[in-house]
């Protein structure tokens, strides 16, 4: 018999009040996980914009609450072009319109020779060239759902566009939506003179992070994202996320945590007099103390695999929801599991410290005579 | 016998209960040689399983020195060490754990010395054959007779390989024929290992198994006496 296995037993022998109690903790878990899946899957699809076109960086709004809300003008994308090391820049309007049911149909405006320079790959058709008006290449999927084919015409917002290429693309939103020039998008928009973001590739051989804080000194009202922790500066939702995530995590600790506790304190209650028989045969406080933590944390770590299974399925099912399915592809991320375990051990020894103290300050001879 | 050494020796030990008002032990002076068995009899409350409890580091005296196996009791810190190492415990109720089998039961108290799975799991099929119990290792306390509970409970005290066995009315629920195989298991330990047991009873027939009587009353040993014609070591030790 290992120590481990001893543990085991002690859980099984009440099996009702361990499922309760792992029940219980396991949908704090499931909670963590799911809304850690959701934003971690956000987040990466949102990463896949800042670099769209191969560039280096994105340049927003400083301080925009969301990131379509962003404004800059096409002056300033012009002036960005002059900053020394650049090599060239683009300015993308994103608009998000409402398609049939799906209300994140995303839509890009962009200039010819930039799409040209920079385009996604095509899968049929052709792009549409400098001084076209009211025509449109659509991603795969958003072909797919619109039933739109090359030659077809698609209406978004009661302006008709001829569907004139179908391209592919790994980055969600871009296969989800389609691009059109840019003065129609701008017109569709009420947006004229400005795009939502400027995308930024730097000289071959130049620093990107030089560049980038060069044009923050230059432009103060702009930031420059590089990366996806850097996403917060242009959209607080992702920061709300990563909060209610944080916010429901410590939540998790603090009700599972009450409920270990709630859990052990009981078995060490009915085991008062087990307890004085196993120091009378010679265990250490230690012992017990390890003893009593190791089932909590056993406990605990069963938990953290059936909210993570509970979480996966919970993340699923939320995915069935065509507007959620457009906007991420759920990412299964290792540190949002690390997360849940470590919300699991936490409750764990949250929630074993004062039982196994308890068990441990049991005078032996005491312990021995209780009935 | 006498000349064996000392291995349980108490002096002057006072134990009280109840903010003083209930004097369990009363100034016991009590000597045990090594390979001795002793019995400590008396009407109920006079102290005897209070001494046994002492003597196992269960509980510390009020004053007084209480020095088993050269270990000073009243001063040592790791009591546990003492209790997984140098003495075994029997006791009335076998005190099995009703959810480990006979085998995992003896295994318990070897958590303590460092044995591996395996070693503690080959220990415990050795004890279990020597009180005769080989077969049910599987068995878990309720499959088991009172008898064999009781069995099993001695060979957990031994899984250690502990000088001294402590206990405390072990035949007290058995039926004669039970309670006559463990005094008769006790006798072949103590025979074959040189166990010194030191064994509590109010049942005259039982004591009669020991090497030495000594009778307790009111918290004192007030009487005692050897069992052979051989010599007891340290007639002299009992109180007054």
């Amino acid at each position: 018999m290992s120590f481990l296995s001893l543990i085991v037993k002690n859980l099984i022998r009440q099996r009702v009040r361990t499922g309760l109690t792992v029940l219980g903790i396991s949908l704090g878990i499931t909670t963590v996980v799911a809304l850690g899946v959701v934003t971690h899957s956000l987040k990466a699809s949102a990463g896949q914009i800042l670099h769209l076109g191969g560039a280096d960086f994105m340049v927003a709004q400083k301080g925009a609450a969301d990131l379509s809300f962003s404004i800059v003008s096409e002056e300033d994308v012009a002036k960005l072009a002059q900053t020394p090391d650049v090599e060239y820049v683009e300015g993308i309007l994103f608009h998000i319109t409402r398609i049939g049911t799906n209300p994140f149909f995303f839509l890009g405006g962009r200039e010819a020779d930039g799409l040209a320079r920079n385009p996604p790959t095509l899968v049929e058709g052709r792009l549409w060239g400098a001084g076209a008006a009211n025509q449109i290449i659509l991603g795969r999927v958003a072909a797919a759902d619109l039933g739109a084919g090359v030659g077809d015409s698609v209406t978004f917002e009661g302006k008709p566009f001829e569907v004139v290429g179908i391209y592919d693309s790994s980055i969600l939103y871009e296969r989800s939506g389609g691009y059109a020039p840019l003065r129609d998008i701008q017109e569709m928009a009420s947006r004229t003179g400005v795009v939502t973001a400027a995308f930024v590739t730097v000289q071959q051989g130049a620093d990107p992070q030089g560049v980038a804080a060069a044009i923050e000194a230059g432009f103060p009202g702009l930031v420059t994202i590089a990366d996806i922790g850097e996403y917060g500066k242009v959209d607080q939702g992702v920061t709300f996320l990563d909060a209610a995530n944080i916010g429901i995590s410590v939540l998790a600790v603090g009700i599972g945590a009450i409920g270990v506790m709630n859990t052990m304190v009981m078995s060490v209650f009915e085991r008062t007099r087990e307890i004085g028989i196993l120091r009378a045969v010679g265990w250490s406080g230690q012992r017990i103390l390890r003893m009593i933590i190791g089932e909590a944390v056993l406990l605990c770590l069963i938990a953290a695999v059936v909210g993570s299974a509970l979480g996966v399925l919970a993340t699923r099912a939320i995915l069935l929801i065509d507007t959620v399915r457009t906007l991420l592809v759920p990412e299964y991320g290792l540190d949002v599991f690390a997360r849940a375990l470590l919300v699991a051990v936490i409750v764990a020894l949250v929630g074993a410290i004062y039982p196994a103290f308890r068990s441990v300050r049991l005078a032996p001879m005491e312990a021995l005579r209780y009935e | 016998m006498s000349s064996r050494p000392s291995i349980v020796d108490m002096r002057e030990v006072v134990k009280t209960y109840e903010d003083g008002r209930v004097r369990a032990l009363d100034g016991v002076n009590l000597e045990v040689r090594a390979g001795e068995w002793v019995a400590v009899v008396g009407p109920s409350g006079c102290g005897k399983s209070t001494l046994l409890h002492l003597i196992a580091a269960l509980d510390r005296p009020d004053s007084g020195s209480i020095i088993v196996n050269g270990e000073d009791l009243s001063t040592e810190r790791n009591l546990a060490r003492h209790r997984a190492r140098e003495v075994g415990l029997v006791f009335q109720l076998d005190n099995l754990l009703a959810t480990l089998s006979a085998a995992e039961n003896v295994q318990v108290p070897m958590f303590e010395i460092g044995l591996t799975a395996r070693q503690r799991r080959e220990r415990a099929r050795q004890l279990l054959g020597l009180v005769d119990l080989s077969a049910k290792e599987h068995s878990r306390p309720p499959q088991l007779s009172g008898g064999e509970r009781q069995r099993v409970a001695i060979a957990r005290a031994l899984a250690n390989e502990p000088p001294i066995l402590l206990a405390d009315e072990p035949t007290g629920r058995l039926d004669s024929a039970s309670g006559k195989r463990i005094l008769d298991l006790l006798a072949d330990l103590q025979a074959r290992r040189g166990l010194t047991i030191i064994l509590v009873t109010h049942e005259a027939s039982v004591a009669a198994r020991a090497d030495r009587i000594v009778r307790m009353l009111d918290g004192r040993i007030v009487d005692e006496e050897s069992t052979h014609p051989r010599p007891v070591a340290n007639a002299s030790s009992a109180s007054q």
